[in-house]
């Protein structure tokens, strides 16, 4: 499908967002993750 | 950062991404037309570069009345992301400078304030490594950051208002009004919002980050 300029930054723009995002939202889990186990240890 | 909020600036700026382009119009009087979009990106940097060194000072003063480190960690970890956000306001910029004035840098008084804002910050990172003991370097790096509190909208309002700029109109201009189309001041102030939140929800991860490193390395 013919997509015209602006439309292709728009796409690299939330694929980039949308990477950094999925990016903070896993970091978040694995601190979490961290910080529970510590609470945890006698 | 609870997940909701999270999905919530998600789609916030995805929706800003998709308003710069198919809903704010492009600016008049650019040599390039479509660099005019550079605003709702380059300009939130600028602002959330000037939030971290504020809210440093803020996070400073905080620990000088209470000596709790959380307040020092809070302080170095804003200053890191206004320092980023400040490098990634002058790279936009100045890619933007190349195509409208056809150089990358032209000692613009915005350009040369930023520049020595970031500068200015980059020695406070020097200051807090150069000093071993944590308590005396938390006073220091307080009270550096604190100086900021004058250098910071020196640098960032008063410089770009008082000297001759190539850089179009600030946002408020020397008159105190906001001449904008209203489309683009809807796109930009939601960019703003939504860099804030994320600053935010980075310095809160970072700091985590910080006190867990600190734990782990202490004897």
């Amino acid at each position: 499908m013919f997509m015209d300029a602006d439309s292709w930054v728009v796409a690299v723009n939330l694929i980039i967002w949308t990477g950094l995002f999925l990016y903070l939202l896993r970091l978040r889990k694995r601190l979490r993750h961290v910080e529970d186990d510590l609470e945890k240890e006698p | 950062m609870k997940t909701f909020l999270a999905w919530l600036l998600w789609i916030w700026i995805s929706l800003v991404i998709v308003g710069a382009f198919f809903y704010a119009p492009v600016a008049e009087n650019f040599r390039v037309p479509g660099s005019s979009r550079i605003v709702f990106f380059h300009v939130p940097m600028a602002w959330s570069s000037f939030l971290g060194f504020i809210g440093a000072a803020v996070w400073s003063l905080r620990y000088l009345l209470r000596r709790d480190p959380r307040h020092d960690r809070a302080a170095a970890v804003a200053i890191q992301l206004g320092l980023l956000f400040g490098v990634l306001a002058t790279v936009t910029g100045a890619v933007w400078a190349r195509i409208e004035w056809g150089a990358w840098w032209n000692w613009d008084p915005r350009q040369t304030s930023i520049l020595a804002s970031l500068l200015f910050y980059a020695a406070y990172l020097a200051l807090r490594q150069s000093v071993d003991d944590p308590e005396k370097r938390g006073r220091l790096a307080a009270a550096y950051a604190m100086l900021g509190l004058v250098v910071t909208p020196f640098l960032f309002w008063i410089v770009p208002r008082i000297t001759f700029s190539l850089h179009p109109e600030p946002v408020v201009n020397a008159s105190g009004k906001v001449e904008m189309d209203p489309r683009i001041q809807h796109v930009l102030y939601s960019s703003g919002l939504g860099f804030a939140a994320l600053f935010f929800w980075v310095h809160n991860l970072e700091c985590r980050i910080q006190a867990l490193s600190e734990r782990k390395s202490a004897p």
